[in-house]
């Protein structure tokens, strides 16, 4: 069941490969904000602010469903379409509870006082992670919109629609990949 | 046509040394830039005239006529020789510029990082819209700098509010102020005179008016001026 | 001028007053006169749009309107430089601020870029063979968008607070702490929208050019404005996102109160960083689409192939990459150290090589070839000898130690006009002249057109050849005024008397616009004896072009057609699936939803923001159920 990758299509897979050429552009620019402000000479530094307990829960969810979003395109290409439907809520699920967690993990920052003006360590911080988070956001209101649609369109039509999704899907987790690995990682697992 | 003669009658302005302030230098640093900037435009000048001549010469021979209006030139793909030689001859030139290049921004920044022994210390403070000039003796200046000829002064550069540029063309290029950060620039001078400088940043309502007179004294009118200044304040 | 209203004063100043009388007077009489021919219909024709010809003539028409916007204001910075110390009108202090900075951001970002991105969506899909841009939807959303911010720019004047940092915002004049009006705020929100629009063009223009290209029209037969338009779309793509991310930052400081570009605790000189990555590739973005129109223009009207394809082809890329590695010949006088400056200065000169490779290419395709001095013609060939004095300058300000003495002086100021009008201005124009035809079936008329190009390029050399003497005799940029001391009078007034010539010339142009319309020279698909593909449609270029499908077999298809096959181009057998046209009030909504949402921003409505956050999100849902292509999938099932 390969139909669905029309030439239409395909000229949408390379636009959007290129809009995330653009996108991966925006948050390496963040990353470079971030590394040249982090640490500063006001407090905290980022060892005090972060707390790996959350940033692991909030990984697994996120990476996990990485795996899901796959599992559900791989339902795609086989026309299963009780494995789309499982695919879809086990993502949206997870990130559910990924968005959770980081809402917990700003709102304790905030408690602790470590706010988006403390320092400029704490704003390059929740300006990159932010934007990821609404990224995140952004992509469960898209899952939405497709959940309301897997039945009401052409098969063809939804699964391009799936396709493109899990594209921007994947770069929404490599970008959390490389805030694991740039923003917490030096101050949390050494 | 007209271009180029607007073009060569104002090189030759230039040429006869009609006094451009850049032009004009009056202190060893200002002299490396003028030199810079005269080698760099007859090394270009040799560019613009080769393009202008041949530019020229095909317009006016290949141009259209009653003649030849019915003739379909032939295609060309190109000439190796000829695209060999327009990447290689200006990348020649280029190095040829480069050279002096190199040489002279060393040199300049060299002598604003080094602290010549003799100096006078001069800290410049740069403000919306105006210039305080505070020497080692505590004498401060607004808008007003008086240094001596024959002896490096060091300006040491802050802000107080936003970025600024201290700028008198006559003694040399210049060294933007920003808020933070001391930035220094040396310049020696070596003929007496006022000089005009000027914010040349922009930076806010009124930056045209953020202007100040340097005025270059010999060594020995600089001491008096310094110890009357030294006497007024106390 | 103060008003009292409700015994509440309100002042406006006077200027604003006036614009606000030209602007309803003017929109009055419009829109007396469309009612009247009865134009409404083709409005919303153009509103509802998404086919490529019809969007470019949508980007042109808006692009020349901010360009008399832009150009009044270079008129009164002309007239307020024009003699020392002058006090004309209230164009002194910040209003003169808000001039120059409106006026180069509006010239860069509302002018030069839908100016060739407009001849772009009229020319590269024929020129390529593609039967319309790869996402017609995508496309009407970029134009919008891009409309959208240009508006919010214009409209700060209209609010009197017009942005006044310059149009590079240095940091920390552009932080709320030096500037606390709404002005900045208009500047960032202005270039963020249109940006986001910019962006989607550019991948538009890339997968239109990578996959829709006709059968046999290899990337190495593709004419060079193709070939140009995609390097373009490329630094786009990689350049835009920085200033995405450079205004998000700046948004932080102004609004949350963020301090990266404090001078206290951030660094202003990040801000210079973030903005030149992004603004000297933006130079090349405004330049080489200017390149790629000059070559086919001087390839047609020299009646022969441009010379040294593949070299050309090699030089934009080239100037295309190094133009990332250049950016800190905007920073030499910052203090970045003599290494920094000397690698840089060097970079710098390299872009020269190619650049001359060029000159001297497209120098060579006039030699041994019939040049007929057209209008379009006429332009490029002023853009000769114009850009290489632009040029040479370049390479004189590279020299590191030397451009501290040029740095922000007029010189500068000199040397960006001679390469951006030099280059883009006419570059746009040439282009204009040239594909009219295309555009709208009918020819410019020519000797309006030589008027045109005549008053306008003295007029330019007038006005900044001077500039480069002033610069030398110190004068620094952004000043309103100077005083008789500083012996910079002549070059002004030199100066202003030139600008009044360009304009001149402008007008000359908007007349010609005005009287071929009035009487129509009707021409035929082919009003130049073109050499690619877009001259092989009917003038002006219907919804559905190539019908058949040609194929190409050579570089200057159409040329060699008409010489060997009786300008008859070869079929091919089977094209691919053209993009799906559609009509939709889906991407003015989503603009102007953007803009409320812009404005709710630079106001501090936190209510507002939601609501048209909201709104905004909204439009994406609105847009993927009413998917065209799911509707066409139906009607193919039901076949």
């Amino acid at each position: 069941m390969n139909t669905f990758k029309t030439e239409r299509f395909r000229d949408k897979q390379l636009g959007f490969v290129m809009y995330l050429i653009g996108e991966a552009i925006m948050f390496a620019t963040l990353f470079a904000t971030y590394f040249i402000y982090t640490p500063t000479a006001i407090n905290p530094i980022p060892k005090e602010v972060f707390e790996a307990r959350t940033v692991i829960i909030s990984s697994v969810f996120l990476l996990t469903s990485s795996a899901t979003i796959h599992y559900g395109e791989k339902a795609v290409e086989k026309g299963n379409h009780k494995g789309i439907w499982i695919g879809l809520l086990t993502t949206f699920l997870l990130s559910v509870g990924f968005i959770g967690m980081e809402a917990h993990e700003f709102q304790t920052y905030y408690k602790e006082g470590f706010t988006l003006t403390q320092n400029l360590f704490l704003s390059s911080f929740y300006i990159l992670v932010g934007l990821h988070a609404s990224h995140v956001l952004f992509g469960m209101g898209w899952m939405l919109v497709l959940a309301y649609q897997k039945n009401r369109i052409p098969f063809m039509n939804y699964a391009q629609k799936q396709n493109i999704f899990s594209y921007y899907w994947h770069f929404v987790d490599v970008v959390w990949i490389f805030i694991i690995t740039l923003v917490y990682g030096p101050y949390l697992f050494y | 046509m007209r271009k180029l003669y607007v073009i060569l009658s104002s090189v030759l302005l230039i040429l006869s040394g009609c006094n451009m302030r850049v032009l004009d230098p009056k202190s060893q640093t200002a002299k490396g830039q003028s030199f810079l900037i005269q080698f760099s435009f007859a090394l270009m000048m040799i560019v613009f005239t080769t393009v202008i001549v041949l530019f020229i010469w095909f317009v006016w021979k290949y141009r259209q006529t009653e003649e030849n209006k019915h003739r379909i030139p032939e295609d060309e793909k190109g000439n190796r020789f000829f695209e060999i030689t327009w990447t290689v001859l200006p990348i020649i030139l280029l190095a040829v510029l480069a050279v002096p290049t190199i040489k002279i921004t060393y040199e300049i920044s060299a002598s604003s990082s080094a602290t010549p022994p003799n100096a006078v210390h001069i800290d410049v403070t740069a403000q919306q819209f105006s210039w305080t000039f505070e020497y080692q003796n505590g004498v401060v200046q607004t808008s007003e700098l008086v240094i001596p000829k024959d002896r490096p002064v060091v300006f040491h550069l802050n802000s107080d509010d936003v970025i600024h540029s201290f700028w008198v063309p006559k003694l040399g290029g210049k060294m933007d102020v920003i808020p933070g950060k001391e930035r220094r620039l040396i310049v020696t001078p070596d003929e007496i005179g006022t000089y005009q400088g000027k914010c040349a940043e922009f930076c806010g309502k009124e930056h045209s008016l953020m202007r100040f007179e340097t005025i270059v004294k010999t060594q020995e009118d600089y001491k008096q001026w310094i110890q009357k200044m030294k006497r007024k304040t106390e | 001028m103060t008003f009292y209203l409700f015994d509440r004063s309100f002042y406006i100043a006077s200027d604003v007053l006036l614009a606000y009388i030209t602007v309803i007077l003017s929109g009055a009489a419009i829109f007396y006169l469309i009612t009247k021919a009865d134009k409404w219909p083709t409005i919303k024709k153009y509103v509802t749009t998404t086919h490529h010809r019809k969007i470019g003539v949508l980007y042109l028409l808006s692009a020349t309107l901010f360009f008399i916007r832009a150009g009044i204001e270079a008129l009164i910075i002309r007239v307020q430089l024009a003699v020392p110390e002058n006090d004309w009108w209230v164009f002194q202090g910040d209003k003169f601020n808000e001039a120059f900075t409106t006026h180069g951001t509006i010239m860069i970002f509302f002018v030069a870029m839908p100016l060739l991105i407009g001849l772009m969506n009229v020319a590269v899909p024929l020129q390529i063979g593609a039967r319309d841009m790869a996402f017609p939807y995508m496309n009407a959303v970029s134009f919008w968008l891009f409309l959208a911010g240009a508006i919010l720019v214009n409209m700060s004047f209209f609010m009197t607070a017009s942005p006044n940092a310059g149009w590079t915002a240095y940091a920390p004049l552009s932080i709320s702490t030096y500037t606390p009006e709404a002005g900045n705020d208009y500047y960032v929100f202005g270039l963020q929208v249109s940006g986001i629009g910019t962006i989607l063009a550019a991948i538009n223009m890339i997968v239109t050019i990578v996959r829709h290209r006709a059968p046999g029209m290899k990337l190495t037969r593709m004419p060079l404005f193709p070939w140009s338009t995609l390097i373009t779309s490329f630094l786009i793509l990689i350049a835009f996102p920085v200033l995405t991310i450079a205004l998000y930052i700046l948004m932080f400081d102004r609004m949350f109160g963020t301090q990266f570009f404090t001078g206290e605790a951030g660094s202003p000189i990040y801000w210079q960083h973030l903005f030149w990555i992004f603004g000297h590739p933006e130079v090349y973005i405004i330049i080489l689409p200017a390149f790629g129109i000059f070559s086919d223009i001087i390839s047609t009207f020299s009646k022969k192939r441009v010379f040294g394809y593949t070299s050309m082809v090699i030089a934009i890329t080239i100037i295309g990459l190094l133009g990332f590695m250049v950016w800190v010949h905007h920073m030499f006088t910052v203090g970045l150290g003599p290494l920094v400056n000397t690698v840089f200065a060097i970079t710098t000169m390299l872009i020269a090589v190619p650049t001359g490779i060029k000159i001297f290419n497209w120098l060579f395709t006039m030699r041994k070839g019939l040049i007929q001095l057209t209008t379009p013609m006429l332009f490029s060939l002023g853009f000769i000898p114009t850009f290489v004095v632009g040029g040479v300058t370049g390479v004189m300000l590279s020299v590191a130690a030397a451009d501290m003495q040029y740095h922000d002086s007029y010189f500068v100021v000199a040397h960006f006009h001679y390469t951006m009008i030099g280059g883009t201005v006419l570059g746009a124009f040439a282009g204009i002249y040239y594909w009219f035809p295309k555009m709208f079936g009918i020819k410019l008329k020519e000797t309006l057109g030589k008027w045109h190009f005549w008053l306008f390029v003295i007029g330019f050399h007038i006005t900044f050849f001077p500039m480069h003497l002033a610069g030398l005799n110190g004068m620094p940029r952004r000043v309103y005024t100077y005083l008789p001391k500083d012996d910079v009078f002549i070059y002004n007034f030199v100066s202003t008397i030139g600008a009044f010539l360009m304009g001149l010339g402008t007008l000359a142009f908007i007349w010609n616009i005005y009287q071929s319309f009035k009487n129509p020279d009707y021409t035929g698909n082919d009003p130049w004896d073109g050499r690619t593909l877009e001259w092989a449609v009917p003038s002006p270029a219907p919804e559905h072009p190539f019908q058949p499908m040609p194929l190409v077999k050579t570089i200057d298809p159409l040329w060699e057609a008409k010489r060997n096959r009786g300008g008859k181009l070869p079929e091919a057998e089977s094209a691919r699936s053209a993009p799906i046209d559609v009509t939709s009030w889906q991407p003015i909504g989503l603009a102007g939803m953007m803009m409320v949402f812009s404005l709710a921003f630079i106001y501090h409505q936190t209510w507002l923001q939601i609501i048209a956050g909201i709104g905004v999100l909204s439009f994406f849902v609105i847009r993927n159920l009413t998917d065209e292509h799911v509707r066409v999938a139906r009607e193919e099932e039901n076949e």
